[in-house]
């Protein structure tokens, strides 16, 4: 979809789906909504909701570095004390390797 | 992979053979036995190699002191050191398990003839902590304080491992591979050997992992996305037949009967997987026991003696006891057809193939023995047994100091109740077995030889064993259960029984002997079945993991087995395929009906899921994909490396000329003058 060619009322509203979504435990939206809306909300000439898409492209960067920081800590933690965890280790695991602790 | 498969029929129409890029780079192994994986408890032994498989560049060792090369000087790690079999000791694989990275797996050449001075890879007490003899039970006995079993031992079996261990006979195969190395690895006169090597990739990658706790628990979970099984417990069946039919329905106490247990072991091991001969640790045992029930199989139908006499075969005796631990425990819980009050006596005939001037020792518990009652009953076994042995140019004797008993399955008896028992073997106190438990314990070790120029068939009835013992066996027996002594005489074991059966246990067991029992796919041991024979007394029956039959007496009954007079719960009834006779190609086939059955040998820690239990055996095997090798030459890492770079080279170098002409296009194809209004 070519942001070019939409009216700035759906570009706001189309920003605020991707917003709201991103709380359902989805921050890949808010992902997308920061590379899709970036040059939208700070390169471009100013314009009405350009406030608006601005303030929600903001949140969703800080909520994307959020998750991405609460999900390195506990992978990292996860991949280096699954094996010493044992038994709680496997019952976390969906795939054990084989052959090795 | 082959990629001209598509071409190949097109091809060879044209009479043009079609050549696999594969097979022009790898030489296949294909004799591929190797050491894997086992857990119990506490630990895991064995060997391991990566989910890929262990490369290394092939090194024939020549000596111990050869070993730096591999460990310290060798310019091109890791190695994939080719062993002899005098150098398979253990001070050279300690070292090469201590080589930190530098040792990418080892390989074995098994001789064609055994060595002279000896080789066990068991411990030097084997099942010392699920024996009779503990901190509670005589502690001066214990862990062979007394006694060492199996002087020769070197643990190698026990031991971890983290690169795969292979096994390769002495054949052409490993001449290739010798080959190799001497035309391409040899570093002659102190220069280093040049690129490129030839190299060996061994794959034996085991899934299970720790100990046999967290192996069950990753079986049983089913929540991961692809739930595979990992490990399996080790186990099989016994083997068990009574003299007279015993109710096989009705299990737990049965009242008036008192039963003689004949007890015989069946399996063995060695280092490798799947190669277990157990000539004289398991195989000379069981062949005289059931040769002593063939002996007996008159007496006991026509003069029946007072006590009925149980031969018990057990299986996976070398791994803590899995069998005989299995039918205790049944004995207690009465899941089994007698239970432990009903045992008069125990006779356990053990290793008896190596006997030195024909003498034999009987080992007793002297524990038990200060009991006065449990004392007259083995001193009157032990006359019993010294009685059958007069006349047969056999001597037995008892070892003539307090001893414990050697390993054995009457130690888990023994564990329950005070019972008194003998156990048979032909060494006073260590083993005279110089290869307990290796690869190295087969026909050789007895002394189990053929003329040359024999055809199979001419060797499976030259007789090789006087079938001695076993009549000693069937006589004291015979007496032991109460039988009079005007029959003795009349009970001979015959050789030419002992005879096939050592044949077919220790040489080839796909022979016309066996063949008329059923289908003979593989037996020769391990912790599997093996195969019995004789109409009379065994019975081959195949599944999963080929058990056998034994049966004590047997009566024809015309095909097809008529079932209104068969009573299945006190005899056991089977078809047998039955030889052909002189002027036909069909076989006859005829129904045999026996006492024989067989019952489960699975440790009962995995029935109450005490993995980490201390007095079951928990011996559990892991799992694996694929067992296999194969060799090839090696390039220099550089040179990998530098036709990886021209590759990327070659593909950056294309995307760039393209973007160019690409962008360029309109000047460079400009297709001739056109002229802008074309008006006509």
């Amino acid at each position: 979809m070519n942001l070019e060619r939409l009216p700035n009322e759906e570009k706001l509203s189309l920003c605020r789906k991707y917003y709201l979504g991103g709380f359902a435990f989805l921050p890949f939206l808010w992902l997308v909504n920061v590379v899709w809306f970036f040059r939208e909300a700070f390169v471009k000439p100013a314009y009405t909701e350009q406030l608006q898409i601005k303030t929600y492209v903001k949140r969703s960067a800080l909520g994307l570095l959020l998750w991405v920081a609460v999900l390195t800590t506990w992978i990292t933690i996860f991949q280096h004390f699954r094996a010493e965890w044992g038994e709680v280790g496997d019952y976390l695991s969906f795939t054990i390797p084989l052959g090795i602790p | 992979m082959s990629n001209c498969s598509c071409y190949s029929a097109f091809l060879s129409f044209a009479g043009v053979s079609c050549n696999s890029v594969e097979k022009k780079i790898y030489v296949h192994l294909n004799y591929t036995v190797s050491c894997v994986r086992l857990l119990n408890a506490t630990h895991q032994i064995g060997c391991q190699s990566s989910l890929s498989g262990n490369v290394g560049v092939l090194h024939v060792l020549e000596s111990e002191e050869n070993l730096d090369w591999v460990l310290h000087s060798g310019p091109n790690p890791p190695y994939m050191v080719i062993l002899e079999s005098p150098l398979f000791t253990r001070s050279v694989m300690m070292k090469l398990k201590n080589g930190s990275g530098r040792v990418a797996g080892v390989a074995v050449v098994a001789p064609n003839t055994n060595p002279a001075e000896g080789f066990s890879p068991h411990t030097t007490c084997p099942n010392e902590n699920t024996g009779v003899y503990s901190e509670t039970y005589e502690p001066t006995m214990a862990n062979c304080n007394m006694t060492v079993w199996n002087p020769l031992g070197n643990g190698l079996s026990y031991e971890e491992f983290d690169f795969p261990i292979f096994s390769l006979k002495d054949d052409n195969d490993t001449q290739v591979i010798r080959q190799c190395y001497l035309d391409h690895n040899r570093a002659g006169n102190g220069s280093t050997p040049q690129y490129p090597l030839c190299a060996m990739q061994l794959y034996s990658h085991m899934s299970a992992v720790t100990d046999t706790a967290t192996c069950m628990r990753r079986n049983a979970i089913n929540f991961s996305l692809n739930p595979e099984m990992v490990c399996d417990p080790l186990g099989d069946q016994n083997v068990w037949a009574s003299t007279r039919p015993l109710n096989n329905t009705a299990k737990g106490h049965k009242m008036w009967e008192s039963v003689v247990i004949a007890a015989a072991r069946l399996d063995s091991r060695s280092f490798f997987f799947d190669i277990a001969p157990g000539a004289q640790s398991g195989v000379s045992g069981f062949v005289t026991l059931l040769a002593a029930a063939h002996a007996l199989r008159n007496a006991t139908q026509e003069a029946q003696p007072n006590r009925t006499i149980l031969y018990t075969f057990f299986q996976g005796e070398t791994f803590d006891y899995i069998g005989s631990s299995r039918m205790v425990y049944d004995m207690e819980n009465k899941q089994f057809v007698v239970d432990l009050d009903n045992v008069h006596s125990v006779l356990e005939i053990g290793q008896v193939g190596l006997r030195a001037d024909s003498k034999l020792w009987l080992h007793t518990d002297p524990v038990s023995r200060r009991n006065e009652s449990v004392n007259k009953e083995v001193e009157d076994l032990i006359g019993n047994l010294r009685s059958a042995a007069t006349g047969l140019n056999v001597t037995v004797d008892v070892p003539g100091f307090s001893q414990p008993l050697p390993p054995s399955s009457f130690q888990r008896f023994l564990r329950a109740r005070p019972i008194p028992g003998v156990v048979l073997e032909d060494h006073q106190s260590a083993y005279t077995n110089k290869f307990y438990e290796s690869m190295y314990d087969n026909a050789e070790n007895l002394n189990v030889s053929y003329p040359p120029n024999l055809t199979p068939e001419e060797q499976l009835e030259y007789i090789t064993d006087t079938a001695r013992v076993a009549t000693m066996v069937a006589r004291a027996l015979y007496r032991q259960a109460g039988g009079e002594e005007s029959q003795l005489s009349s009970i001979k074991a015959d050789p030419q029984i002992v005879t096939k059966m050592l044949y077919s246990f220790l040489v080839r067991s796909n022979n016309s002997w066996f063949q008329q029992l059923g289908n003979v796919i593989s037996f020769l041991t391990g912790f599997v079945c093996v195969v019995h024979h004789d109409f009379c007394c065994l019975q081959l029956v195949l599944n999963r993991n080929c058990t056998i039959r034994i049966f004590a007496c047997s009566t024809h009954f015309p095909p097809p087995c008529d079932s209104s007079h068969l009573v299945p719960q006190m005899y056991n009834y089977m078809w047998v395929q039955g030889a052909a006779p002189p002027n036909s190609t069909e076989r006859e086939g005829y129904c045999v009906r026996s006492t024989a059955r067989l019952s489960k040998a699975l440790s009962p820690a995995f029935d109450l899921e005490q993995y980490t239990s201390k007095n079951f055996s928990t011996w559990t095997e892991s799992r694996w994909k694929f067992i296999k090798g194969r060799i090839f030459l090696v390039a220099s890492h550089e040179l990998e490396m530098l036709t990886l770079g021209v590759g990327v080279g070659v593909l950056l170098s294309s995307l760039l000329v393209t973007y160019i002409i690409s962008s360029k296009a309109d000047i460079l194809f400009s297709s001739g003058r056109e002229p802008t209004n074309a008006t006509y």
